[in-house]
């Protein structure tokens, strides 16, 4: 195993060391993976060189920092239901598909492409001893800010499909190489699929289409031990910086949570999925590092293919050596509520084709009150990432920063009869020849509920304003209608409350 | 010091208040008075916290009404801007078909009383310590 470069490159010994560099521990007190990289790593690239002038000075203060850390990450992280560590269990033989890329678990070169992709997107979590959130007390977002860091994963997702080749992964996905999950046998009656399969490592290459089974999807990505593309790898660093938790972020907590004011949110306060989306539209529009991408959120379930026609085509850069394009690259955010208290299972199938669509870039939901990112399925299961894990800040202004803490190596699984019927589906489209593909593609996805009069959402052409305004216009009294007294229609049943609105 | 909660300062669901009886006699007379109009009970989920309650649950709506039509009519009741998350249900299904007419959403919906039933919802909020859920509720109520 290679030393991973975050500690191990930390460059010359400075005067200032940041408490990133100390405490990073990406998932050292967590992840088996974590341990075993702190284990192997040589004692000099554990701990950063300190400042000669403060060697023999305090050191006790720290070691009590550092447990105090510990400690409070181990609290937290029990709070937040990260305590008990199991492994999840995928099956062998059903689909499990990850946004819009199937993979079939039945080798173990497959099970290693799935790991690759997965450990490459981008996992925002809970931080703690960030800069103050202004106007608040708030150093860390534990315990509130879940559908924020929901919200970021999904726009970072959005951001390497806009930035990277579609194949890319990250080639430090190694370093999180233990991943937590086992692959089993489907159920079989005798064993009510309780015991589990042999152990991921083992796992017989029984390939009954042989090497042929990455063709379905993943053989798209590249082969394994693929070399590292420096300009690849500098966008995607990039791109997580630009979810620094510090105030000038461009989509860090602190952006986030400023732009949520006008929605009247503020540090502190739960966030739905609707508001998020709508931040994340402020806060793409006010980004200046990002060029020729929009973001359009729908409103009342339906996408007006007019409206974002006119946004994608509203200030295009000129590139100054590159031909311009005529058309922004979009983020189509789609907030919707699927159910009253529960989700209403005829959607269920319709989630699913939703997910496996490539230009989808995930869901923004969770649990009840528990915000998670949703990024495909297997069977009658979410697979998801969990921001409820509090990790400390990484200063993302330093070079070569440690990027382990923002890629999980546990993937996880949920029924989908708990997940929350309020989410926001995002969606992004390249060009605008992406975007027509993308209306045909959803809405035949949308058409696979049982309730084909009642989809989730729906795209309509034209712009939004002629549907209210131009068939309104005969209709003066429909604005208010008028209230029809009452006794005026039945003699038995008065009462203010038993008034009709006439429209 | 706790506020009441939501469920206590609101009166029963229509459909609770008064008897299948009662109701379809009020529909029936209703529809002999404005045979071309569709009566709509419309109130608001029973756990909303963020959207107000509308003044008036009963509604005679047009026939060739659209959804978008109608959900704007709401809306501006309700004086919601055009961001905050609003979603009307029927039968626990979300109405996104913004083109569908009341007529046809009245066939495929109508109670056995000849009311169509829509209740309205934003979303949820997501966080989750126990202490924030206290802060939240208090904040609701």
């Amino acid at each position: 195993m290679r030393v991973p470069e975050t500690e191990g490159s930390c460059g010359p010994p400075t005067s200032h060391i940041p408490e990133a560099m100390n405490s990073v521990s990406p998932s050292a007190a967590q992840y088996r993976a974590g341990a075993q990289q702190e284990d192997l790593l040589p004692p000099a690239g554990r701990r950063p060189p300190r400042d000669p002038r403060n060697y023999f000075g305090n050191d006790e203060p720290d070691e009590v920092d550092r447990l105090k850390a510990k400690l409070m990450s181990a609290w937290n992280n029990v709070k937040y239901g990260w305590s008990v560590k199991m492994k999840t269990s995928f099956n062998k033989t059903s689909p499990l598909i990850l946004l819009g890329r199937i993979y079939v678990l039945n080798d173990e070169d497959e099970v290693e492409r799935f790991q690759r992709d997965f450990v490459s997107r981008v996992w925002l979590t809970y931080r703690r001893e960030f800069p103050q959130l202004e106007g608040s007390v708030w150093t860390t977002d534990c315990g509130w800010g879940c559908m924020l860091r929901s919200g970021q994963m999904l726009l970072a997702q959005g951001l390497l499909a806009h930035l990277l080749p579609s194949e890319w992964t990250w080639p430090g996905a190694h370093q999180l190489a233990d991943v937590d999950m086992e692959v089993l046998k489907p159920r079989s009656p005798s064993r009510g699929g309780l015991f589990p399969g042999p152990p991921l490592s083992r796992a017989p290459c029984q390939t009954p289409r042989g090497h042929g089974s990455g063709v379905e999807g993943s053989g798209r990505r590249a082969p394994p031990g693929h070399s590292q593309d420096p300009h690849s790898e500098a966008v995607h660093r990039r791109v997580v910086s630009w979810f620094g938790d510090h105030p000038h972020a461009p989509f860090g907590v602190h952006q986030l949570v400023e732009l949520g004011k006008s929605s009247g949110k503020k540090a502190g306060d739960w966030y739905g999925p609707s508001i998020v989306a709508h931040i994340i539209c402020k806060a793409v529009a006010n980004a200046t590092d990002i060029r020729n991408l929009a973001v359009y959120v729908s409103q009342d379930c339906t996408v007006y293919k007019g409206d974002v026609a006119r946004l994608c085509e509203q200030g295009v850069t000129e590139g100054l050596s590159a031909p311009s394009p005529s058309w922004k690259s979009v983020i189509i955010l789609v907030p919707v509520r699927l159910g009253g208290e529960t989700l209403n299972p005829v959607y269920t199938e319709c989630v699913k084709s939703i997910l496996s669509l490539d230009c989808c870039i995930g869901i923004i939901g969770g649990k009840p009150k528990h915000s998670l990112y949703f990024i495909g399925f297997q069977d009658e299961q979410l697979l998801y990432l969990d921001p409820h894990y509090c990790q400390a800040v990484v200063d993302v202004t330093r070079d070569h920063f440690p990027l382990e803490s923002f890629h999980c190596n546990s993937p996880r699984k949920m029924s989908f009869s708990r997940m929350d019927p309020s989410c926001t589906i995002g969606f992004y489209a390249r060009s605008r020849k992406d975007f027509e593909t993308l209306c045909s593609a959803v809405t035949a996805a949308l058409a696979s509920s049982p309730m084909e009069k009642y989809p989730i959402f729906t795209f309509a052409e034209g712009q939004s304003q002629d549907y209210v305004l131009g068939e309104h216009a005969g209709m003066p009294s429909a604005h208010r209608g008028c209230i029809l007294p009452a006794g005026h229609l039945s003699r038995t049943h008065g009462g203010s409350m038993d008034d009709f609105v006439l429209l | 010091k706790m506020p009441p909660s939501e469920k206590s300062q609101h009166a029963k669901p229509f459909k609770q208040r008064k008897s299948l009886a009662t109701r379809k006699e009020e529909v029936a007379g209703i529809r002999l008075k404005f045979p071309t109009k569709i009566p709509v009970i419309v109130e608001r989920y029973h756990r909303e916290k963020y959207l107000p309650s509308l003044d008036k649950t009963k509604f005679l709506v047009p026939q060739e009404l659209t959804m978008t039509q109608f959900i704007t009519i709401i809306r501006n009741r309700m004086s919601l801007t055009p961001s905050q998350a609003f979603y009307l249900l029927v039968n626990n299904s979300s109405l996104a078909s913004m083109s569908l007419t009341m007529a046809e959403v009245y066939k495929d919906n109508k109670d056995e009383d000849g009311f169509l039933y829509m209740t309205y919802a934003s979303q949820e909020m997501f966080g989750s310590c126990t202490e924030c859920t206290a802060v939240e509720l208090s904040k609701a109520g």
